[in-house]
Order: C-alpha cells, then sequence, then structure tokens
C-alpha cells in the first residue's frame, strides 16, 4: 500500500515535466472557454469566430516547434506537410490565408495578450496571466 | 508672516494631494487606454494589408508514341510541365478583398496569364460575395487545377478533367456555408460568360449558370453540380488536320455549335481519413450537335506512409451520342464538294490506369512519379490526337511523368 501511494506520489511529482503539456490560450478579453472542435474549424479555416461572436485571429507557432506539433496531433490531426498541402489548396484558390506565424512562444504570448479576439496555444509551463488558457486539448 | 507664507504652499499641497492622487489614477488609466489603442494599431499594422503567395512546377513526361495523351508525345519537354504562379490578396477591407493570379506555362513561352482576378466580400461570417475572373467549378478540383502541391496526383484524372477544354469565367458567383455541428454544408451558385481558344476548338459560353451543393464532414466529402449555358464550339484542330491533308472544310463544317443548349452534371466522393484518400468523381457533359456527349468517372485511392503517398487510379471516358455522327465533314475537292473526315472522328472512349507515387520532401516541396497507361479507344480517337490514333494500328499509349511540384 505505501509502495503504491510512493509511486502515486512520485508520478504527481513526475508528471508536469514528463507531460509538458499544450494549452490553447486566448486574449484576457476574449471567451473563457471553447471546444476542441472550435478550435479545429477555426485552424483548418472552417470557422472565422470564436464561441461569442467576435472575428478571431489566430496566431501559429512556426514549423518544428514542439507546441505547434502537439497542437496539431491533438487538435487538427494534420502534420506540416499536409497542413502546408492543405494551406496551398485554400491560399491559390482565394479561401482564406493561413493563420500568422510568431517567431518564437514570447512572439506568441504576448500577440495573444495585446490582440483582441485571438487564439493561440503554447506549453502551460509558458503561461502566465497576461492571457488565459481556454482549452486544454 | 514669512513662515506663515512657507505654510501655505505646504498646506495647499497636503489638501490638494488627494485630488492629485485621484487625478494620477485618473491619468494612469488614460494612459493605459492610449497605450492599448496604440498597440492595436500597431497590431493592424502588423496585420499585412498585401501577401503574396506562389506556386511552381517542373517536371518530364514522356510517353510511347505520339496519341498525345494529356498532351504528352514522345518528344514532350521540361518546358511542358512547368508553370509558375503568383498571387497577390489584397485586403481591401475587413471584409472584402481583391484577389489577383497570374500565372506563366513553359508550354506558353512564360507569357503571364491572369488566372484569378476578383474581388470577393463577406458581409457575413457564412456569405461569400465574388465577382471577376474565376474558375469555373466543374470539378473537385476546379479551384486549384494547377497548383500541382495541393494534389496527392502527378496530374488530375484526365478523362474527368480533359474533356471540358474550358477552366475560367468572367461572372459573379455567391457562396453559402451551413455549419452544422461537425460538418457543413456549402451552396454556391454562379452564372457568367466564357470565351477561350484552346489547343483543340474555340469554345464561347454565353449565359452560364449554376449550382454546387457540397457537404462534408471533414472525413467524408459529397459534391454535386449543374450547370447550363449556350455553347458555341469551333473545332479549329480538326479543320488544321484536314488542311493538312490538303481538305478545305467547307464554311461552317468545324463548327460543332452554335449557341446549342450544353448542361453539365458531376456528382463526387471523397473520403480522407489523414492515412487513406479515396476519391471519385462521375460527370457528364452534353451539347446538343455534333459535338460529343460525354460521360467519364474515375476511382482514386492513396494511402499515406509518413512522407510517402503511393496511389492508384482508374479512368474512363466514353462518348454517348456516337449516332448522332453517322455523317462525315464536307470539304472542298477538286471535283467539287466531297465527304472528308467522318463524323465519327469525334467519337472517345478509352480508360486510364494509374499508378504513382507522391514524395513530400520538405513541407512546400514534393515530387511525384506516374505512369499511365491508356487503352481501350475501340475504333474511336480516344479524345486523343485523332490523327494519329487512325492511322496507327497503336491502340494503347503509356505516358511516363516525373514532376516537382511546390508552394510557397
Amino acid at each position: 500500500m505505501k509502495k503504491y501511494s510512493l509511486i502515486l506520489l512520485a508520478s504527481m511529482l513526475v508528471s508536469p515535466l514528463a507531460l509538458a503539456e499544450v494549452v490553447v490560450i486566448g486574449h484576457p478579453g476574449g471567451p473563457d472557454s471553447i471546444t476542441s472542435n472550435q478550435v479545429r474549424d477555426i485552424y483548418l479555416n472552417r470557422s472565422q469566430q470564436l464561441p461569442d461572436g467576435q472575428k478571431v485571429r489566430p496566431f501559429e507557432l512556426p514549423e518544428g516547434a514542439p507546441a505547434r506539433s502537439e497542437f496539431h496531433e491533438k487538435v487538427t490531426g494534420r502534420n506540416d506537410a499536409q497542413l502546408k498541402s492543405f494551406w496551398s489548396q485554400q491560399v491559390f484558390t482565394g479561401r482564406g490565408q493561413p493563420p500568422q506565424e510568431q517567431g518564437n512562444t514570447g512572439a506568441m504570448k504576448a500577440s495573444v495578450a495585446s490582440t483582441p479576439g485571438s487564439i493561440g496555444y503554447l506549453d502551460a509551463s509558458e503561461v502566465d496571466d497576461s492571457v488565459k488558457v481556454i482549452l486544454t486539448p | 508672516m514669512k513662515k506663515l507664507f512657507r505654510l501655505a504652499p505646504l498646506a495647499a499641497a497636503i489638501a490638494v494631494a488627494p485630488v492629485m492622487a485621484q487625478t494620477n489614477d485618473e491619468t494612469v488609466s488614460r494612459m493605459q487606454q492610449q497605450l492599448d489603442s496604440m498597440q492595436q494599431q500597431l497590431n493592424s499594422v502588423k496585420d499585412e494589408r498585401v501577401r503574396f503567395n506562389g506556386f511552381f512546377s517542373t517536371g518530364f513526361a514522356r510517353a510511347s508514341n505520339d496519341a498525345g495523351f494529356d498532351g504528352v508525345t514522345d518528344e514532350s519537354s521540361v518546358a511542358d510541365q512547368s508553370l509558375l504562379a503568383l498571387q497577390g490578396t489584397f485586403d481591401v477591407t475587413d471584409k472584402s478583398q481583391a484577389v489577383l493570379q497570374l500565372v506563366g506555362r513553359g508550354a506558353e513561352d512564360w507569357d503571364p496569364v491572369v488566372e484569378w482576378a476578383y474581388l470577393s466580400h463577406r458581409p457575413t461570417n457564412d456569405l461569400q460575395l465574388r465577382a471577376g475572373k474565376m474558375r469555373l467549378p466543374f470539378f473537385m478540383y476546379s479551384d486549384s487545377l494547377e497548383v500541382g502541391y495541393a494534389q496527392t496526383w502527378a496530374r488530375p484524372p484526365a478523362a474527368v478533367y480533359d474533356p471540358v477544354a474550358i477552366q475560367s469565367y468572367v461572372g459573379a458567383d455567391a457562396t453559402h456555408t451551413f455549419n452544422f455541428n461537425g460538418s457543413s454544408l456549402t451552396t454556391q451558385v454562379f452564372t457568367g460568360f466564357t470565351e477561350e481558344e484552346g489547343n483543340i476548338s474555340e469554345v464561347k459560353l454565353r449565359n452560364t449558370a449554376g449550382l454546387t451543393l457540397s457537404w462534408t464532414d471533414y472525413v467524408w466529402t459529397v459534391r454535386g453540380i449543374a450547370a447550363t449555358a449556350e455553347i458555341s464550339i469551333n473545332a479549329t484542330r480538326l479543320a488544321a488536320i484536314a488542311e493538312a491533308n490538303d481538305l478545305q472544310l467547307v464554311d461552317g463544317q468545324a463548327i460543332l455549335a452554335d449557341e446549342e443548349r450544353g448542361n453539365f452534371f458531376g456528382l463526387g466522393l471523397g473520403y480522407d481519413n489523414g492515412t487513406w484518400q479515396v476519391i471519385s468523381e462521375v460527370t457528364r457533359a452534353e451539347v446538343d450537335g455534333k459535338f460529343a456527349d460525354t460521360d467519364s468517372a474515375y476511382v482514386s485511392v492513396a494511402r499515406r506512409f509518413g512522407t510517402l503517398t503511393p496511389y492508384a487510379v482508374v479512368g474512363w471516358i466514353e462518348s454517348q451520342d456516337n449516332e448522332e455522327r453517322a455523317g462525315a465533314f464536307l470539304a472542298q475537292g477538286p471535283t467539287g464538294i466531297m465527304p472528308a473526315v467522318p463524323e465519327s472522328v469525334l467519337n472517345t472512349r478509352r480508360d486510364e490506369y494509374s499508378v504513382g507515387v507522391r514524395w513530400d520532401i520538405t513541407p512546400g516541396v514534393a515530387i511525384k512519379a506516374d505512369v499511365t497507361h491508356v487503352r481501350g479507344f475501340e475504333g474511336s480517337a480516344g479524345g486523343l490526337n485523332p490523327a494519329f490514333i487512325l492511322a496507327n494500328d497503336d491502340d494503347t499509349t503509356n505516358v511516363y511523368t516525373l514532376k516537382l511540384d511546390s508552394a510557397f
């Protein structure tokens, strides 16, 4: 019994490190929560608005960023090559432009904090109160 | 007295202090607001009101003979498979934009051609209105016909995509998207006109009107289209072939349709779960008069293995009104008017089998290799080069393609 609780304790200590988790963040003035499907629809150009009706401004991290791969694996189910191919179809048929890329996680946080209607994603460990977490996918 | 004077400002300062503090708060909050609005203005400047994108393709294709499947012969060059496109997207307002796409094709000496030039406006989140030069939305991949990078194949299945010689029109469309929980229904109506000169014919469409309906749950897609137009077709290649054989077609003989009613119907089905991609389209094109009414279909299956996506496609096309072409095109012969070319030269039948692979080298660049085998002409010209097919015993053609597609 003692052994189990020790394992439990150990896993609780380890988990924040081992399971660095990506979270969806929003501008402080935006909605408090959003569903995974709504986020997917925004990042795949199927919807241009937040649940509260505001026009949405999604931001993306560059290819190769760990949080980007994790976000797309969990939310859109597409890898970088598939996303590129998808967006080339959207762009060259005039249906839309891909989310604006932010150079790094710091720029992502600053842009979401200062752009009304924006959403983005970050590793949970990098979030502070300048933005709000609206979904943990 | 002196002391009093000295004290007075102090007293006044103390008395005023709370008021000052309040003003300071107001000032800070006012400055905060100003800062916020400046930041917003900065962000909106950052919004990139103008964006440029482009795509590029090059490659090499060679056929086993001169049947001319997709224009490929046994001496095709790199230029024929090459194109470069640049697109500018200009945000006019939050809800309106202007899009201009220029395409230069190696086969046309890289002369830039305007493929898209339109203004679009989104009055609501669900509705988009466009006016200008756009693609005719006949097929599932009409819009991205030349964006090789956006397709799995080396070329769209020719049985379905080639019989309609025209790609663009000038007009207007309205697209409405209705989002259900987890799926969406898109309705598009379009109208306009077009006039294009291809290698095979000059085609005019007047009073075009059409409707497309597309439902998708993002794994399955079902699409339907119905369109109608008044069509004029001048078979310039037919006249040229006759001329090459020292025959001058009688005036008007090469006019296959003169403002005749033409209809187009298509049904498409797609399945893409990220690993398997299955696509099928069935189309019917009918034009009153001598011009061949054709039915076409293809089924394509592809599977992604990481960066490699092998695919296989089976396609078919067959003209449905051969009995209407029992006569002959008349030419001016040495002894008077004589039948020169049987009308049945317009009969079409062929089967296509393609296997290929797409290799995503890096996001933005893909290489494709494709082998296509074409057969089953059954005495027709197969919709290919009749001068070759009918004069030779070859009843098949193989086309080998290596292609690089990129988007940036």
